[in-house]
Formats: C-alpha cells, sequence, structure tokens
C-alpha cells in the first residue's frame, strides 16, 4: 500500500465552451504531502472533480495511487478522503453521527465505522463536542469535522481544500499541524490553497498550475533557492558593519535599517563573524536571503492579462 | 534468575492512529447505509424527539381503523348478526389524508437538505453514483410507506382472525388477502415515494418541496374532478386519470377485484385497467427520469 | 522630527500611548458595545490614523464589531467613536468619506462588475464618470468587468466589492479580510495596493487572520481579545514590551555542540536545545541584546562558523500566539 506514486497525470486536458480549466498537465507526485497553488482560474476544483472521477478529462489519463481513475473511479473513490472549501455539513446532527454515517458512507460496517469515528474525533481534537448538533460549532469546529468524515474512511489520500480558511491563527496552527501529522499515519495529503506560508510549512512537495497550465513542480526545499546575499541585523549600526566590511574587500550596503552583503564564500562568511566580534556589534540576525515560495510562484507565473 | 515477571519488558502499542485493515464494502454497503441512515432520518431517530412526533403520530391514526375495527368484532362477538366492518382490507389500502401529509413532510426532509447543506460533494466523493443515491432514498421513504400502510393491515387481519369463530378457518378462508395486501401496498408506496422524492429532489427547501407534493396532488385532483363531472350519474371518464393521487387505487382495484371498481370514476370506460396500469407505470417512469437527471454528480 | 517625504504615516508620539495615534482620523474612546448579554467591546481606547494599520484577533474578539462601529453601522452602548471629529452613526457626511468591505459574500445578483460598482458611485453621487472604470482597473479586473458578479469566484468578488469601495475615493477604508480567496499574484498586488493607499495619506483599517501578510502591510497593529485591547503599536516594539517572556533564537552553525557548551556559560542564556528538525540550536535569553553581544566574540574564539542567527519569535505569528496564550 505504502508503494508506487500517489498521483500520474499525463497529457491532462479538461476543456469547458469558453475555457480551458486544465491545459495539458503531465505529473508524477510522490506519497508525501502536497501543496497545490494555483493562478488566474486555475481550476482547483475541475482538478478535484477530475481525480475523483466526477468529471471526464477532454484528454490525457488521471492515475490515482496506482488506478485507472478513467476505468475505475469507485475504487479510486474509496481510497480518497475529500474535504471541500465549503460548508457542507448537515447541521442538525451530532459530529459523531455525522462522521460514524459517512464511515458507514465509505463502505465501513456499521460498527468499525462508529470506531473509527471515535478514534478521529479523538484525534482532531472534538471531545464532548462531538455530541452536540453540528449547528451550534465555531469555524474551527467545523473545520475540524470536515476533516474528520476525510479521514473516517482510511483514506490513502484525501484532498483539502483550502483548510485553513476561514480560521484565526491559533485555529490554523492547530489545523496545520494535524495536516502535517496525517503523513506519519500513512496518510497523503494534497493540500490546494492560496497561502503559501502553509505550503512551505506543511508540505514537501509543491505543484504550481497558471490559468491551467504546470509553471513547477518540485520539492518545496529544492525550490527555494539560496542567493548568495546574506542580510545582517546590527540594531542600527549597519554603517559601521558596511567599513569594516569594506576594508576586507566585502561589498555590503545598508538598506532598511539592515545590512545585505555579498558573501562568497566560507571565509568570508568567517570574516563576516570576525568583523561583528571586532567592532563589538550585537548580532541579532544572519541568514541567507532564501526566495520564498511566494517569490518563486510570482516569478514563474505569466503575468496576468 | 526468576521466570520474566513481565516488567522488565515494554511497548507503546498506540501512538494516535490505528489504520483499518477490515472488510471494505463499495457500492453496495454505501447505497445500504445511505439507506438505513435516510430511514433513521424519516423516522427521527437519533434526533430530537420532536422529529420523532409525527411518523409515531401518524402510525397511530392509520392503524385506528384496524383498531376499532377489532373493537367492533370483539364488542359483537356473541352477537354476528350484529356485527359490520367498517373497513375492508381493500378499501384500507387507501389514500388516507395523513399518509399524504406524511410523504409531504417526509420526503422533503430526507432529500433536502442535502443539496441545501451542500452534503451532496460529500457524497459522491465515496463510492456511491447518482443511481444508488435515488435508490437509497426512494427505498427508504418505500419502506416507511409501506411498513406504515402495512402494519394496520396485519392489526386488522390477526384481529379479525382472533374475533372470528376460527381462527383457522378465517386464516385459510382469506388467503388471498395474503397476497392482496402486501402486493397492492406496494404498489401504492412505490409510487407516492418516487412522485415524494421526485418533486423533492426539484428544489433544496423543504417548504417548497411539501407544498409541491401537495399542490399536485390537490391540483391534479381538482381539476380530474372538474373534468370527470358527476361520474356517478354520467358515467366514468379516462379523464380521471389526471388525478394523479387516485392513480394507483385503480390498480389496487385491479387486484383485489380483477376489474376497475364500479365505485370509480373509471367505471365503464374502454379497457380502463390498462389505461390505468398505463399511466400509473408513466408517472413512474416520469419521476424516475427526474430524479435520475438531478442527481447526475458526474459531468461528461 | 523630519518626517520622510514619500510617507505621511501618523507615528505615535514619543510621548503617546501606542494604542493612540497623533493626527488621528478614527478615534475610539472607551467603547462598550454589546448585544443582549453579550459583551463585543469592553471600554475600548485606541485611535487609526493616516497608513495601514493591522486589526487584529482570535474569532469572537470583537473586530467585525469595533469595524461595524467605526463605519457608524452599529451604535455604541458606552463611550464615543468619532471619525474626523464627528459621529459616525448621525453624520451623514463623513459617511461619504468612509468606506466598509465587509467579509460575507453577499453580491446582488444579476449584476455586471462595472454595473455594480457604477450603482456604489451612483448611489454616493460620484460625479466622475471614469472612476468606475478606475477602480476596477486597480484591482485588476477591469477585462472582466462585463462579466455577472456570480458567476466570479470568491477571490473575485471581493475584489469587486474593493474596486465598489475605492470608486468613492473614501478617506477611510476599513476592510474585513480583503485577501479572502485570492491566489498568491493577486495578494501580492493587494497588499501593493494598500500600502500605496496607506502612504498617500489615507487611513487603511486591515482585518485579517493570515498574520505574515499584516506584517508586510501594516506599520502598526490593533490586537484585541475577548473585546479588549490585547495589544498596540508596531509588533517588534509590542514585542520589547513584554519583556517578562524569554525570546528564542535560531543559531545554525558548522559545530553546534562546540558553540552550545560556550552559550551555556553565558549569563544571559536561559536555555539551549537541539532542534535537530531546523538543524540548530535554539537559544532562550531573557536578554536579547547581552547575547546578541557575545555571540559572535564567542563564535569567533571557539572557531565556529555561524550559518543563520534568526530570532524565532520576531514574528506577528508568534507575537499573537503569547498575546492570546
Amino acid at each position: 500500500m505504502d508503494a508506487g506514486p500517489l498521483l500520474r497525470v499525463d497529457g491532462l486536458t479538461k476543456r469547458y465552451p469558453g475555457v480551458t480549466a486544465v491545459d495539458d498537465l503531465t505529473l508524477d507526485l510522490p506519497r508525501g504531502r502536497i501543496g497545490l497553488v494555483g493562478a488566474n482560474g486555475a481550476g482547483k476544483s475541475t482538478m478535484f472533480r477530475l481525480l475523483l472521477g466526477l468529471a471526464h478529462p477532454t484528454e490525457g489519463r488521471i492515475e490515482v495511487c496506482g488506478i485507472d481513475v478513467a476505468s475505475d473511479p469507485i475504487r479510486v473513490r474509496s481510497r480518497l478522503g475529500y474535504m471541500p472549501e465549503h460548508d457542507c455539513l448537515p447541521l442538525d446532527q451530532t459530529a459523531a453521527d455525522v462522521v460514524s454515517t459517512f464511515g458507514e458512507l465509505s463502505g465501513l460496517p456499521a460498527r468499525a465505522a462508529r470506531q473509527r469515528a471515535s478514534d478521529i474525533l479523538d484525534l482532531v481534537g472534538l471531545d464532548e463536542a462531538r455530541f452536540r448538533p453540528i449547528s451550534g460549532f465555531s469555524t474551527g469546529m467545523r473545520q475540524r469535522t470536515k476533516l474528520a468524515q476525510a479521514l473516517v474512511g482510511d483514506p490513502e489520500l484525501v484532498l483539502l481544500d483550502e483548510p485553513t480558511a476561514g480560521l484565526d491563527p491559533t485555529g490554523r496552527e492547530e489545523m496545520l499541524e494535524l495536516v502535517a501529522r496525517l503523513g506519519s499515519f500513512g496518510i497523503s495529503v494534497l493540500m490546494a490553497t492560496h497561502l503559501l506560508d502553509d505550503v512551505q510549512q506543511v508540505c514537501d512537495h509543491v505543484v504550481m498550475i497558471d490559468a491551467g497550465k504546470l509553471v513547477v513542480s518540485g520539492g518545496t526545499e529544492s525550490l527555494l533557492e539560496r542567493t548568495g546575499v546574506v542580510t545582517i541585523d546590527v540594531g542600527g549600526n549597519g554603517e559601521a558593519l558596511v567599513g569594516g566590511l569594506a576594508r576586507r574587500g566585502i561589498t555590503a550596503t545598508v538598506l532598511d535599517g539592515l545590512v545585505e552583503a555579498t558573501i562568497d564564500g566560507d571565509d568570508a562568511m568567517d570574516a563576516l563573524r570576525d568583523i561583528v566580534a571586532e567592532l563589538e556589534l550585537p548580532l541579532f540576525r544572519l541568514s541567507t536571503r532564501l526566495t520564498s515560495l511566494d517569490e518563486v510562484f510570482v516569478r514563474r507565473s505569466r503575468v496576468p492579462t | 534468575m526468576d521466570a520474566a515477571t513481565g516488567h522488565e519488558r515494554g511497548a507503546v502499542y498506540d501512538r494516535g492512529y490505528r489504520p483499518y485493515e477490515g472488510p471494505r464494502g463499495m457500492r453496495g454497503a454505501a447505497t445500504f447505509a445511505l439507506y438505513k441512515a435516510s430511514m433513521r432520518r424519516a423516522l427521527g431517530l437519533r434526533r430530537a424527539w420532536r422529529q420523532k412526533v409525527a411518523p409515531f403520530v401518524l402510525l397511530g391514526v392509520v392503524t385506528v381503523p384496524a383498531i376499532v375495527n377489532v373493537g367492533i368484532g370483539y364488542v359483537t362477538r356473541d352477537r354476528l348478526a350484529d356485527r359490520f366492518q367498517i373497513i375492508t382490507y381493500r378499501q384500507y389500502v387507501g389514500v388516507s389524508a395523513a399518509l399524504l401529509l406524511f410523504v409531504a413532510l417526509v420526503a422533503p426532509d430526507v432529500m433536502c437538505p442535502d443539496r441545501r447543506q451542500r452534503v451532496l460533494p460529500l457524497m459522491f466523493a465515496r463510492p456511491l453514483i447518482g443511481v444508488d443515491y435515488v435508490i437509497a432514498k426512494v427505498g427508504a421513504i418505500g419502506t416507511i410507506l409501506f411498513a406504515f400502510s402495512f402494519l394496520p393491515q396485519l392489526v386488522l387481519f390477526i384481529g379479525n382472525m382472533l374475533v372470528s369463530n376460527s381462527a383457522l378457518d378465517y386464516f385459510t378462508g382469506h388467503l388471498d388477502v395474503l397476497w392482496k395486501v402486501p402486493s397492492a401496498v406496494i404498489v401504492l408506496a412505490m409510487y407516492y415515494a418516487v412522485i415524494g422524492c421526485a418533486i423533492a429532489s426539484l428544489t433544496d427547501r423543504r417548504i417548497v418541496a411539501g407544498a409541491g407534493v401537495i399542490g399536485l396532488f390537490l391540483l391534479t385532483s381538482i381539476t380530474s374532478g372538474i373534468i370527470v363531472g358527476d361520474w356517478e350519474l354520467k358515467g366514468g371518464s379516462a379523464a380521471a386519470l389526471i388525478n394523479v393521487l387516485r392513480l394507483p387505487l385503480y390498480l389496487r382495484d385491479l387486484i383485489f377485484l380483477g376489474h376497475i371498481d364500479p365505485d370509480s370514476p373509471l367505471n365503464g370506460v374502454g379497457g380502463g385497467g390498462a389505461l390505468a396500469t398505463a399511466t400509473y407505470l408513466a408517472v413512474l417512469v416520469a419521476g424516475i427520469g427526474v430524479l435520475w437527471r438531478r442527481y447526475r454528480w458526474v459531468e461528461r | 522630527m523630519t518626517p520622510t517625504p514619500e510617507a505621511p504615516v501618523a507615528a505615535p508620539a514619543a510621548d503617546l500611548d501606542p494604542a493612540i495615534v497623533a493626527d488621528a482620523t478614527v478615534e475610539v474612546d472607551a467603547v462598550s458595545v454589546w448585544f443582549g448579554p453579550k459583551v463585543a467591546l469592553s471600554e475600548l481606547t485606541c485611535s487609526f490614523g493616516a497608513g495601514v494599520s493591522g486589526l487584529l484577533g482570535p474569532n469572537g474578539a470583537g473586530k467585525t464589531t469595533l469595524m461595524r462601529a467605526i463605519t457608524g453601522l452599529v451604535g455604541v452602548n458606552e463611550g464615543g467613536i468619532r471619525v474626523h471629529g464627528r459621529d459616525p452613526r448621525r453624520d451623514r457626511a463623513v459617511h461619504g468619506r468612509m468606506a466598509l468591505v465587509p467579509e460575507d459574500e453577499a453580491v446582488p445578483a444579476g449584476l455586471t462588475a462595472r454595473q455594480f460598482v457604477r450603482y456604489v458611485a451612483d448611489l454616493h453621487g460620484v460625479t466622475d464618470r471614469g472612476a468606475p472604470d478606475g477602480a476596477l482597473r486597480t484591482v485588476e479586473l477591469l477585462d472582466v468587468a462585463d462579466r455577472r458578479v456570480d458567476t466570479f469566484s470568491k477571490g473575485m468578488r471581493q475584489r469587486t466589492k474593493i474596486a465598489a469601495s475605492l470608486v468613492t475615493d473614501p478617506d477611510i477604508l476599513v476592510l474585513d479580510e480583503p485577501l479572502n480567496g485570492a491566489d498568491p499574484v493577486q495578494r501580492a498586488h493587494l497588499i501593493a495596493l494598500f500600502k500605496h493607499l496607506g502612504g498617500s495619506g489615507k487611513t487603511v483599517i486591515v482585518s485579517s487572520h493570515v498574520l505574515n501578510e499584516v506584517e508586510r502591510m501594516s506599520e502598526r497593529v490593533v490586537v484585541l481579545v475577548h473585546g479588549r485591547l490585547a495589544a498596540a503599536g508596531g509588533h517588534r516594539a509590542i514585542r520589547d514590551a513584554m519583556d517578562d517572556t524569554p525570546r528564542h533564537v535560531l543559531i545554525r552553525s558548522d559545530r553546534g555542540r562546540q558553540l552550545a557548551s560556550a552559550l551555556i556559560g553565558l549569563d544571559s542564556v536561559t536555555g539551549v536545545t537541539f532542534d535537530p528538525k531546523r538543524d540548530g540550536l535554539v537559544v532562550q535569553t531573557l536578554q536579547a541584546r547581552a547575547l546578541a553581544v557575545a555571540l559572535p566574540r564567542l563564535a569567533k574564539d571557539a572557531s565556529v562558523r555561524l550559518l543563520e542567527v534568526r530570532p524565532l519569535d520576531d514574528s506577528l505569528e508568534s507575537l499573537f500566539r503569547e498575546l492570546v496564550r
């Protein structure tokens, strides 16, 4: 069950009258936590429908967990969990009842469904609240219940659509923590989100799509590049540091109260350290400027018309 | 030195997630689960007490004639000449207003919230397709309608058996009832289940759906009544078939009597039986067609 | 104090409470608002001026109530709100200078983007015929201006509402989760837009849960918790004001253990942890400056190459966590 690629997409195209939602997409994604980021009507909901076998591709094929979606969508769906972005829970039932029923709808026998519902509700942190009707739940509790119904069938892959939407910062942190843990349970995650920060924090792999076309697909780590420019915060004494660096032949400037220096190797790093020490300046921050996923995205996606 | 007492060894067994290794059903299991869940919802099980009132009051109401009949039978057990039946089995497979209200109440409650609260995407992300969904929902309503129509009949039959001179004689003398009643009840239950669910599937608001069901029945029966006119005097008319509400009763009569009831608005219409059956099937097909379209979740 | 020419941001005067701003356009004075038994705002005093201010807080903290009170949609039970010196609830004139972009998605059905923005412009008596298109261009919706708003995605609907708020050229813009549903490219553009608006002298109040974006957009934040003012000011300054909580600094180097044993010897260090996930040391201290001065010397003496030094609680995220704990 753990072997094999998670998702294989080959020349996938989906055209609607007037718009091409997916345009010749080819992907080979490993198991783990994958972030799906899109711009310009990238058709994130179309992607989910295609993966669930609820829409037929105009061209190309999709393979989820080794199963061809076109030929056996039912079996694909039995391996998937889905957490939509919109409100989708029956409000007059209790969380325990809803999750248990959805467990049965995933094909689990009634007793097993009840058992798993209880386990999963523990996992997502819904305690006594699970016996209250969902109509009284806060956004955070509803999101957790939505995640619970996606997990109750023990899926191989969960599709999460903006799981942190509407959550306050604390709730967002808790949700991201939950999502991060899913990997350790052997559950892969495909998380669609507009927040690159969430992706950087939680996902091992990123897929970026712009107007239906693939922009980039790669490991999160590998996409973040080191630039060779080092940023230093010496608390307002930037000019002194720049002077000191210049005497050693290292170019640097002051920008927004911080010093940016071009460091070309280990020796230069050590020289920087020594100069700060000699000048007895406080070293508050030292970092090699990393591009953030934001910059990667903006740089590589096309300019919206 | 000693045999291990167990406290030298330790292990952690559960770190928070247990994968599911057991049997996993597909469409059949999911459909059955939805069927059960829908029945629970209709009967108000696992919900507040308020939701249970309607179904069980209804059950009480429709069983009343049976109980009254048995009561009469009991009271006149020694004076057979005074005994009368207030209701025959055939008549009992009738359209009681209570049953109608029940359909108008319960079918929307079982169909509309899924659409209104946008639960349908969660359902169809599972091993369940549109056909399965419809079968489960219609099946649930149909089963309840069947049960609520059949139980009183059972009470009537058993009661009659017990108050008669010889239960065994009664039984052997009424063997035909044993197949006629269930058949007729099925014909009725399926019909109203399909219509109720089909109308409810057209909207996401329960009140609108309920009004739609009642409206359809009311409108067609009034229209038919106007067109047919005074059939007792003039004779029956095929326009009686417009009355969507009464339609299955003609089939009931075919089952019980073998022909159209002379006391019905269809009396005297040539080929009345065949026409009634054809119209019945047409309505069923139309209802199923509506349901099929409304729950087609896979786009081409 | 020489004001920087391009950004007339209202700066807190040195002796003023950071919750208060000199040259304030919006003044909230000991305001309490309750709805039946629920107290939404409790004796809140703060003010807002030119520039971008972030309004933060957990769900239910009273942010929406405050925004509605400022724009006059909701009355206050105690205290008072003054916008340009007037009561926003009663004074219609000041209304025209404010715009609120709420979070809910309700958009009138059947209108195109252009029609909607034009309608709002007409409602407010905007005479400039080019204003609607100008506003739509600012939010990059000009090419879809003739499509119906109810066919738009969430992000596009939000931008339409922002355009509608801009068309009246308000002085004061109050926005609730304006970036909701926007993809990364649109987010970057909207952030730049709000910074520009703030820089040109408008009072922009943005409420958002995405803290790193609030950090990028706003110069100061106002934090509400349970209807009360929990903190206000620049977020680094707020952090500095919380001097009873220890700071954590991540230090990555080529010889962590060596550095760790040297650091333990410092008085200013209250703890050192090895963090394998971040591949470095996390040093705990109550004296951030003393640590910062000692660190380079220590590293030099031990011949340890420093690769990264990063305060972990410098962000708005960590500040928020502390405040809400």
